[in-house]
């Protein structure tokens, strides 16, 4: 048995934030107020009308940020260290994924006898950020982890030393790492955070009921229209209820599908180069590719295709659907880094019938013939004004997590997306592809991304919130509501959020 | 008791009581499905929780104690413990002074004071959460007992409870206690104290109560495993697997289990204590 056993954890870490805070009120500032009131005028189109090129506006938003106005990173400063320099990190994991973590770093520990890391588990990314948001100089860990909805809100919190600081003082070779994982935690040229536990959407089926509708358990589908063929073969068969179970969870579904399926596409989420190239000042998801995209995804489910099956808290609900005894759905969308834990309760009977075997994993089906995902999951950032010496030790850490070696055991230990070169070749993760390939689809389809800026996803001040009116949407459009009334007044909604956020910062 | 409701059918006042049994029984039932649910789910093997979740079967203790070792729940019970016995010791200490001072002490400004002393009670934890992390962290108390403790030493609520049962106390006790030369705290540690124990138990159990399961106050000071208390345990456990979800289930039953016997031993006074400053003797 594959006691590989990782993270329902990331789906349920995920869950886990329900938090809009900005980071950027770390200092001691008051918190504003977070919503706006005043919704400001819809300044999408019309539906069904194609939007306006975005032309930036020109407020201080294009600005690029140059890296020399931020906190250097003083690499040398551990050799001038006469004894070993203790650093904390804040993470919120658990379970397998915190196993793994601890391991990873007691053998950094181990390893030299320059650095002693602390790592401190704060009980879910969304009290990680609450703790952070409301810790003072003081008291801030020296690095933290977190997810990536929050990059400009941490660039914007003069909280962090970049981590491209950091490459370029020491001369760190970055063609080693996934280019693509490097450019998520970019806006502006800027490198603010090393990605690290990488995870992002995968099709999730049960074998079993593929063959009993006469598909190939083998081709799982790709396009929306072979998502719809395959629905349409095991609905007429009778092998399942439904073909697909999608949700409207603000960490799965509700904020998936828009965003993975638009960067696939090549359209932007958001302007300003998906806010990647100055902060955004708005979503674009309303315009007719998202429109076109969702209305496929509603035709599903009104021609009973697909179920929803709602919020689905801690990413469980459409998993379960697959093993609904009354009406099951033979396939949902999940985040890869369930897989292990998926196999794992199978193995141990949780839901009798269903072997681990007959789980098959594919692309998150989606537009176009190619699959590929955005970058999900967490970075460490360097937090700023700890000492130079702790931000020095925070750097030779951080590289230590990033060799080759570290990415393949955390990798295979976990669930996550190895994104070092190399990591591949070596042991553990390189038995575990060969043996099993369902853990590498998740890899597989992030390498298949292009590095252009829609392909990369967004990055928004007021993400989490943003994904929350989107998810909201989403919900009712799965409702029958209108797509593009529906998605319209959800843009304007997060613009007014974003215009909000941009305000005060 | 359900004797009474079956014998007084024949009266009409025993339809009503029936009524209000039938009343009692859907609350209990509301009451206690969750509780159950916890239970059943809670002594039965991970693989058997999703298989008829309202029957019990396959009856183990497995789960109870790999939630115990696996969630190392003694060590952030300790901690619970520690903060909820400091808490309730010295808020119930805090209650009866003020209470004291605000019942039977006379000196200007005394309603004006109690007062806003009350109007504390309208102002939510969640309010004043923010400014409290800030002085706790400005004290450097982060992860400390005293940290943990600090906001709930004293509550205007305790005051309350207990300045409405010294208001009870006939003036000629302590009139009777001066001329015998007793003085202020003479008088509240043996007269006034004994006489209002019941109320006490109350507040103490109370206390101890809302305090054993709190989570956003410590969840917002701590950052160090050394000093998560049970909640944040229980929150550990129940992210930790999709194929035993039924640990965090046992973890919770075992976090009940000191507020069961709280409960036991103060039950009268809870009872007691809590109606007793409601009548005007």
């Amino acid at each position: 048995m594959t006691r590989l056993a990782a993270p329902l954890v990331a789906c349920m870490v995920v869950a886990g934030c329900a938090s809009g805070e900005s980071i950027l009120q770390a200092g001691n500032d008051p918190p504003p107020a977070t919503t706006t009131t005043t919704p400001a005028p819809p300044v999408t189109a019309a539906p069904g009308e194609t939007l306006p090129p975005t032309t930036p506006p020109t407020v201080a938003t294009t600005t690029t940020t140059p890296l020399a106005s931020l906190p250097p990173c003083p690499v040398d400063a551990l050799d001038d260290a006469t004894s070993p320099v203790e650093i904390v990190l804040w993470f919120g994991l658990a379970g397998e994924t915190e196993t793994a973590l601890i391991a990873l770093t007691d053998e950094y520990n181990a390893s030299q006898d320059r650095v002693v890391v602390r790592i401190e588990n704060q009980g879910g990314y969304k009290e990680l950020i609450d703790k952070y948001v409301q810790s003072s100089q003081g008291s801030r860990p020296d690095v933290v982890m977190l997810p990536e909805y929050v990059v400009q809100q941490m660039a914007d919190s003069d909280t962090v030393i970049p981590v491209g600081a950091c490459i370029e003082a020491s001369g760190y070779d970055t063609s080693a790492i996934l280019d693509r994982a490097l450019r998520a935690y970019q806006t502006s040229g800027v490198q603010w955070s090393m990605p690290f536990n990488v995870s992002n959407p995968v099709l999730y089926y049960n074998r079993a009921m593929f063959e009993a509708a006469g598909l190939d358990p083998d081709e799982p589908p790709v396009s929306l229209e072979e998502l719809r063929a395959a629905s349409q073969a095991l609905v007429d068969s009778g092998a399942a209820s439904y073909g697909i179970a999608l949700d409207t969870g603000v960490d799965s579904g509700g904020g998936w599908y828009l965003e993975q399926w638009l960067a696939r596409a090549g359209q932007l989420y958001a302007d300003n180069g998906n806010g990647r190239q100055a902060p955004a000042t708005r979503v674009l998801y309303d315009g007719p590719a998202g429109v076109a995209l969702m209305a496929d995804a509603q035709a599903l489910i009104a021609d009973g295709l697909a179920v929803n099956v709602g919020d689905n808290p801690a990413g469980r609900d459409a998993l379960l659907k697959l093993a609904d005894p009354a009406a099951p759905a033979a396939m949902t969308i999940a985040t890869s880094a369930a897989l292990s834990t998926v196999l794992v309760a199978l193995t141990g009977g949780l839901i009798p019938g269903f072997t681990p075997d007959q789980v098959g994993v594919g692309a998150m089906p989606g537009p176009g013939e190619t699959a590929s995902a955005t970058v999900g999951g967490a970075s460490l950032y360097i937090v700023a004004d700890q000492g130079d010496a702790q931000a020095a030790a925070a750097w030779d850490y951080i590289q230590f997590l990033l060799t080759a070696q570290s990415q393949s055991t955390w990798a295979a230990g976990t669930g996550y997306v190895p994104i070092t070169e190399g990591a591949l070749d070596l042991e553990p993760i390189k038995s575990l592809y060969e043996t099993d390939p369902r853990f590498k689809v998740a890899y597989d389809q992030l390498v298949a991304g292009t590095d252009d800026l829609a392909s990369l996803g967004p990055i928004l001040g007021p993400q989490r919130e943003v994904r929350t009116v989107t998810a909201s949407a989403v919900a009712a459009i799965f409702g029958g509501a209108d797509v593009a009334s529906s998605l319209s007044g959800a843009a304007a909604q997060s613009t007014a959020l974003i215009a909000d956020y941009n305000a005060r910062n | 008791m359900p004797v009474d409701a079956t014998t007084a059918y024949d009266s009409p006042t025993g339809w009503r009581a029936a009524g209000r049994y039938a009343l009692l029984v859907v609350a209990s039932v509301v009451v206690l499905f969750p509780i159950y649910t916890t239970v059943v789910a809670a002594l039965k093997p991970g693989n058997k929780v999703l298989v008829n979740p309202l029957v019990p079967s396959d009856f183990t203790l497995e789960v109870m104690r790999r939630a115990w070792t696996e969630g190392d729940l003694g060590a952030y019970m300790r901690n619970s413990a520690i903060v909820t016995v400091i808490v309730t010791v010295v808020a119930v200490v805090t209650s009866v002074l003020s209470a004291y001072a605000f019942a039977i002490l006379e000196f200007p400004g005394r309603n004006v004071l109690f007062l806003v002393f009350l109007a504390t009670m309208l102002v939510p934890l969640e309010a004043t959460v923010v400014v409290n992390r800030r002085t706790v962290d400005a004290l450097g108390w982060l992860n400390t007992y005293q940290g943990l403790a600090a906001p709930f030493l004293a509550t205007a609520f305790g005051t309350f409870l207990i300045r409405q049962v010294f208001l009870q106390l006939p003036r000629d006790l302590r009139d009777a206690a001066a001329i015998d030369g007793v003085g202020h705290l003479g008088f509240l540690y043996h007269v006034a104290v004994p006489l209002v124990r019941p109320t006490i138990g109350a507040l103490a159990a109370l206390t101890f109560l809302s305090s054993w399961f709190q989570y956003l106050w410590p969840n917002l000071i701590t950052t160090e495993a050394a000093r998560y208390t049970l909640p944040a345990g229980l929150k550990f456990l129940s992210q930790a697997r999709l194929d035993e979800p039924n640990l965090v289930m046992a973890g919770v039953l075992i976090g009940f289990l000191p507020i069961i016997v709280v409960l036991l031993i103060f039950q009268r006074q809870l009872v007691r204590g809590l109606t007793s400053g409601g009548v005007k003797g």
